[in-house]
């Protein structure tokens, strides 16, 4: 196998919280203290490590996903790739040009021209003037600004800084990419623009390390590595370390758990109550779903008095409100109808509705369960981000649309030509 | 990293270099009525400042150079080294966005800033030809090395950017401290009156390079040769130089985070 492009050897970064300059009355009153003290753990005061131990290898055609909560270590990690940052431990290299767009449009300056601030952002990228001219009209075709080029970018909308600005980074011959975030900004067809260009860019041998919140960003990737306080967590399969990051970051809990109603008894406590939602592939615990993945929903319940004829539901909504279509607001809506008719809850017990095939439009959702009792039309009990699910796409190029319906194609009897 | 692979990282990007020049160039002057006249206007109007202060209040021994002559020949390259301390103490924190954001040889800023100080001297000095024919004085063989000169002050320059820019970073008092250091080191230097040998004030000229370079260009233009000192100054600017790019590349690993 060839050398990895970029190689992480127990890479290590310390930071200061805090500026680092003390004014000179600051330096003589802690003098003192700063002399007595000792370095423990490789650390002075204030300091803290951003990133801690971290070895991995990225080899060409791959992709690495980065997740983590803030503050876990991912900026340092691209800083570091990036030569921005250096090591306080351990080794990073890094083989051929790096570029990527961890701040798009870096030097861009608002005076100038489109025209102008496209040869030096390009210069700044490394690309040689003569190379930026010769392509320079396929950037200005890319990014669909021809009439805007010589108009100081300060009037440029900021879609339309952006667009200029990854024109340039995307014409720029780089090995080593690093995309941070910026797929959050942008319309959708610039997302897809960027989508397409990291695709071919790592077709062509380049390795690729997006940093991303979005799950679904991280989920087409070859490796995913989850980061927690600067050190590594999991570095493997996208899916399973999405999983566990989601699990363990507390993601699959929703700030809105505490939103509950109920109908209460003589004690003032719920009647009944559903007590957990949990959603299972394959018998395991999953916080992350592939639309068309067989999964099943378990309820866990507790009913102080019996229930008769329970029905349960389940609502989800997508976290992106544009998803709310109905009135309600809602996306899907699971109902037991009559499938427990007869039956009565007592005590502590679980239920669980399996679904053949869950198609959702990719994104996060929040799920809100009720308890019903037959034949009364409000619920015993209602509790609104009981969960969290997470729906991710395996590859970025599968976009089914909203609604995905089963298909099956078939070649016909070839049309008869017409001439 | 050796010091060659240093050498060649930098001379990678001097297309860089010249690029952020002449974006620093075009921004100067954008939105001004004067635009690059601004580069004339400066050295021209503190020569008739100093010329009424002078020759009015206060007399100064010129060797017989017309007064206006003698401070515009000295403020021109003064204006020069003045531009290159400034600009390029601030060439690391004002370009921020890209030290924190883009990796390339960090000396790149400070010599583009070096660079386009150059650019105003150089319109500057069309004045000085027109100075030179309203009083008469013929160009001189001595001339040619007037390049010469101006590349040992760029040298000299090019040391103090580095140094200025990196320290700046580290410690922001720098840019408070060069608002009243410029004009403490013009008047300890040859611009507007010569600095007298053999008067106690040896060590001024001696530590102090631009001292004889100042000297230097009065002494070429006037057809009276180098400053005595001017080859030592040569020497301490060189090593200066060296020196500051050491130290330099020392700190620059730290710029990422303190930027």
């Amino acid at each position: 196998m060839s050398e990895p492009l970029i190689t992480l050897d127990h890479a290590s970064k310390r930071f200061a919280r805090g500026y680092h300059v003390k004014t000179l009355a600051e330096l003589l009153f802690t003098l003192p203290r700063r002399l007595a003290q000792q370095r423990k753990d490789g650390l002075r005061e204030h300091e803290f490590w951003a990133l801690r131990d971290v070895t991995l290898d990225v080899s060409s055609g791959e992709t690495l996903g980065v997740i983590g909560a803030n503050g876990a270590g991912k900026s340092t990690i691209l800083k570091l790739l990036f030569n921005i940052l250096r090591p306080d431990r351990g080794h990073v290299r890094v083989r051929g040009r790096v570029g990527g767009l961890i701040e798009l449009g870096a030097g861009f300056h608002p005076y100038l021209t489109g025209r102008e601030n496209v040869f030096i952002n390009g210069s700044i990228l490394g690309l040689k003037q003569r190379e930026v001219r010769a392509r320079y009209d396929s950037i200005v075709e890319f990014a669909g600004l021809s009439e805007f080029m010589d108009m100081p970018v300060k009037n440029y909308s900021s879609g339309m800084f952006a667009r200029l600005a990854f024109a340039v980074a995307a014409h720029a011959d780089t090995d080593v990419l690093l995309v941070d975030e910026v797929l959050a900004v942008g319309d959708t067809s610039f997302q897809l623009k960027c989508f397409d260009w990291i695709a071919r860019k790592r077709k062509q041998g380049g390795a690729v390390v997006i940093v991303s919140h979005e799950m679904n960003n991280i989920r087409g990737c070859d490796r995913a590595l989850y980061l927690s306080d600067g050190r590594m967590v999991a570095l493997g399969e996208p899916l399973e370390v999405i999983n566990r990051y989601l699990a363990e970051s507390g993601a699959s809990r929703d700030p809105r758990a505490d939103d509950v109603g109920f109908v209460a008894g003589d004690d003032g406590k719920p009647i009944a109550e559903i007590t957990s939602v949990e959603w299972l592939a394959g018998g395991q615990p999953v916080a992350c779903v592939t639309p068309g993945q067989a999964v099943s929903v378990r309820f866990g319940y507790e009913a102080r008095s019996r229930v008769q004829d329970p029905v349960f539901a389940l609502t989800l909504f997508h976290d992106d409100p544009r998803f709310s279509l109905t009135s309600k607001g809602y996306l899907v809506h699971l109902w037991s109808s009559d499938a427990f008719a007869g039956r009565t809850l007592e005590g502590a017990g679980a239920v669980e509705v399996e679904l053949e095939a869950l198609h959702l439009p990719a994104g996060q959702y929040r799920c809100k369960a009720y308890l019903f009792e037959g034949g009364r039309l409000n619920p015993l009990y209602v509790r609104d981000g009981i969960a969290r699910i997470e729906c991710t796409r395996p590859d970025w190029s599968d976009e089914r649309g909203l609604v995905d319906v089963r298909q099956r194609w078939s070649a016909l009897a070839p049309a008869e030509k017409t001439t | 990293m050796g010091i060659a692979a240093e050498i060649s990282e930098v001379a990678a990007r001097r297309e860089l270099i010249v690029a952020l020049a002449m974006r620093e160039v075009r921004v100067r002057y954008k939105h001004t009525l004067l635009g690059v006249g601004w580069a004339v206007a400066l050295p021209l109007s503190l020569m008739l400042v100093f010329t009424y202060v002078f020759s009015r209040v206060a007399e100064v021994q010129t060797h017989g150079i017309p007064y206006p002559l003698f401070a515009y020949i000295g403020l021109l390259p003064w204006q020069l080294h003045a531009n290159i301390v400034t600009h390029g103490a601030q060439s690391l924190v004002s370009n921020r966005a890209l030290v924190t954001k883009v990796y390339f040889a960090r000396e790149v800023l400070p010599l583009s800033a070096v660079l386009s100080a150059l650019v105003d001297f150089a319109v500057a000095s069309l004045v000085l030809a027109g100075l030179m024919a309203w009083y008469g004085v013929a160009p001189q063989v001595g001339l040619a090395l007037l390049p010469v000169v101006l590349l040992v002050q760029l040298v000299f320059g090019v040391g103090c950017a580095l140094v200025l820019s990196a320290a700046n970073l580290l410690y922001r008092d720098v840019q408070y401290m060069l608002q009243v250091g410029v004009l403490l080191w013009m008047f300890a230097s040859s611009v507007v009156y010569p600095i007298p040998r053999g008067g106690g004030f040896d060590w001024l000229v001696w530590l102090n390079p631009m001292t004889p370079i100042l000297d230097s260009y009065r002494g070429l233009i006037m057809g009276r040769g180098l400053a005595p000192e001017f080859w030592f100054a040569a020497l301490l600017s060189v090593v200066f130089a060296l020196l500051a790019w050491r130290w330099f590349r020392r700190v620059e690993r730290v710029f990422g985070e303190l930027a």
